[in-house]
């Protein structure tokens, strides 16, 4: 099953390693993704994720990263 | 008051101000080891107002900072240089995220100057971390320094706890800033949710059979007295999990001991049988549940944790409430109506009691256990190694409360029990701490005797000693057609000679016999002890629920005595 991931982050070094080893070892792959910096501070990820595990189990350790400030999933 | 605004806009060292910000966080002790990159924060420490802990590897440090925080509650602290030193605290890190145990990691690092020029002692600590830790941080800029030590001290400790990693190039060590104490976010705390404490008392009040299975997270949250309130209210019986244990009081009607691979019989039936699971501050764990499908199979599940993501994330709950458990376990105490249940459960613990009986006169380690918890005074702490001495002392020990009993849980890691106790020690010097090991796990922090003879510090060591990597060997004679591969210790050193060599006496037993005067002396004795016992090496753990098994389908004893 494929869903959306919309992430604002902190913007920080590390950011982007954080969230995709997470989304790495939680059971799900990245088939597409885009990431921009906003206003200094933060830095917004679109992704798309594949899996057979339901998406909250990634969302909620997402979600339990310091640096994420807001972590949404839509179904495709 | 006046004093601490004085300070405010002081010009220091990095370094000074790591110092400073961790005795204003009200740390006394850290434990850790020098080398090149952290020497500007070594050199601030001397003559500092902070005691500090040789180790004699990094491991042993970090895990002596595991073993000051479970036993005491306060966030534990240790030093590593780059390189070598920062990797050899991954194995601790690992076992404080598994365990939620608050920890701050300061490492240096090589000058940003040459960051990722592959300079002597560089290696990428901060990618290394991020599987390892909570949070982690590397300092690039000198007015980062002391606001990111004072988020990684808030994260460590709020929330669920975890361990943190602060990388420190060694340039920001040397470098001046004005030290400024930073205005904290506050951190707003939950607001219990009404409608999901109705919705979990109607399932109370519903259930002909809950069980309350207790986790580590209970004594994390400091919540074993709402805990004993709950239970006391609405007489639920009970199961713990490994780091569950001490929070409820060992006489408690109902409280049936560990559950799961190697819990107590009547724990796992109970569990199987319940009509309402009531999970607190625990995560379904596979030694803990056995086959997830058919674990507690009937029963409708209310899980309390403070971590959201451990709700839903292996067995989908009926209610489920993040939050602090003193709020919530308050909350949902009532009164039930389950006399029949408490019989029923009443029963089983009867049925399914420990046997102790064992003839001949090798030392049955269970017993001697048993015997050891009954000898310790009020204030001890029992720190364990990984394996079945582990298993032993969660079946056959008892502990006051949850802080007493440090265990390897998540990470099961050997080597963690030695210096977990110098840790334990450090935070309670007024405790009897026994460190209780097997000969495997012993000789995997075994350089950690230096630390104890460096300060005399008086750790109880129980070296219970089967000539056998026993937890392996247990599976290889089980599961593997009894293809014993690599898993004879036969050719141990001699413990006792050994800890000789750090001027720690001891003596060996090998008889029934001789075993409760030995353990007097060990518990009553001054300063460190190494109690060395030779098991007969066919016992094994059990019961046992077998790899893929239901908890249902526990193995019974089958050991032959040599």
């Amino acid at each position: 099953m494929k869903h959306t991931v919309n992430l604002i982050l902190e913007q920080r070094p590390e950011v982007l390693e954080r969230v995709l080893r997470v989304v790495r070892h939680r059971g799900f792959k990245v088939t597409k993704m885009n990431m921009a910096l906003a206003d200094g501070k933060t830095a917004g990820v679109d992704m798309t994720v594949e899996s057979d595990r339901g998406i909250e189990l990634l969302t909620k350790q997402l979600d339990k990263l310091i640096d994420v400030i807001e972590c949404n999933a839509l179904a495709h | 008051m006046e004093q601490e605004q004085n300070k405010q806009g002081q010009m220091m060292r990095g370094a000074d101000a790591v110092i400073k910000v961790l005795t204003a966080h009200g740390v006394t002790n850290i434990f850790g080891y020098p080398g090149g990159a952290i020497m500007p924060i070594y050199d601030a420490l001397y003559g500092a107002p902070v005691e500090h802990l040789l180790s004699r590897h990094e491991q042993g440090a970090a895990f002596a900072a595991l073993g000051y925080a479970r036993a005491s509650g306060k966030t534990g602290v240790c030093f590593a240089t780059s390189g070598p030193g920062a990797t050899n605290l991954v194995t601790s890190l690992a076992d404080a995220l598994l365990d939620s145990v608050p920890v701050v990691a300061i490492t240096g690092q090589v000058s940003t100057a040459v960051i990722g020029t592959d300079a002597f002692q560089e290696i990428d600590v901060l990618g290394m971390s991020l599987s390892c830790t909570k949070h982690s941080f590397m300092v690039t800029e000198m007015d980062e320094l002391v606001p990111t030590l004072y988020k990684a001290f808030e994260i460590a400790a709020s929330g669920r706890p975890g361990p943190v990693l602060v990388d420190i190039p060694k340039d920001i060590q040397i470098g001046m800033l004005e030290y400024k104490t930073p205005v904290q976010d506050r951190v707003e705390e939950p607001l219990l949710d009404n409608r999901l404490v109705d919705e979990a008392t109607t399932l109370l009040t519903q259930a002909k059979q809950p069980m309350l299975y207790v986790g580590g997270g209970v004594g994390m949250a400091g919540a074993v007295e709402p805990l004993r309130r709950f239970i006391k209210v609405t007489g639920v019986p009970s199961v713990a999990t490994l780091k569950g244990l001490g929070s409820i009081a060992k006489d408690t009607p109902g409280y049936l001991g560990m559950l799961g691979m190697h819990g107590s019989k009547a724990a796992n039936i109970a569990v199987q049988e319940c009509d309402l699971l009531i999970v607190v501050g625990a995560r379904f764990d596979d030694r803990v549940t056995g086959r997830l499908a058919s674990f507690a199979e009937h029963a409708k599940v209310i899980h309390l944790d403070i971590d959201a993501a451990e709700l839903g994330k292996l067995r989908l709950p009926e209610v489920a409430i993040d939050g602090d458990l003193r709020q919530v376990l308050p909350a949902l105490a009532t009164s039930l109506d389950i006399a029949p249940w408490q019989a029923e459960v009443a029963r089983l613990k009867e049925e399914h009691q420990w046997n102790y009986d064992r003839p001949g006169e090798l030392i049955f380690a269970p017993a001697m256990l048993k015997s050891l918890a009954n000898k310790l005074p009020e204030d001890s702490v029992v720190c364990c190694d990984v394996g079945q001495h582990q298993m032993w002392v969660a079946q056959h020990m008892w502990f006051r409360k949850p802080e007493d009993h440090l265990s390897s849980a998540g990470l099961g890691t050997m080597g963690f029990g030695l210096p977990a106790g110098i840790g334990a020690k450090v935070s309670r010097p007024e405790a009897t701490v026994v460190v209780v090991s097997g000969d495997g796990s012993f000789m995997m922090n075994v350089q950690e005797l230096t630390t104890i003879k460096r300060r005399k510090l008086a750790v109880k060591i129980l070296l219970i000693d089967n000539q056998k990597l026993g937890m392996v060997k247990q599976w290889q004679q089980l599961f593997f057609e009894e293809r014993y591969s690599e898993t004879d210790l036969s050719d141990n050193p001699d413990f006792v000679t050994l800890a000789s060599a750090f001027d720690i006496p001891g003596r060996t037993i090998t008889n029934t016999d001789e075993v409760e005067a030995a353990l007097e002396h060990l518990v009553n004795c001054d300063g460190p002890y190494l109690l060395h016992v030779r098991i007969d090496e066919a016992h094994n753990v059990w019961p046992l629920v077998p790899p893929g098994a239901s908890n249902r389908d526990m193995m019974e004893e089958m050991d032959k005595s040599t």
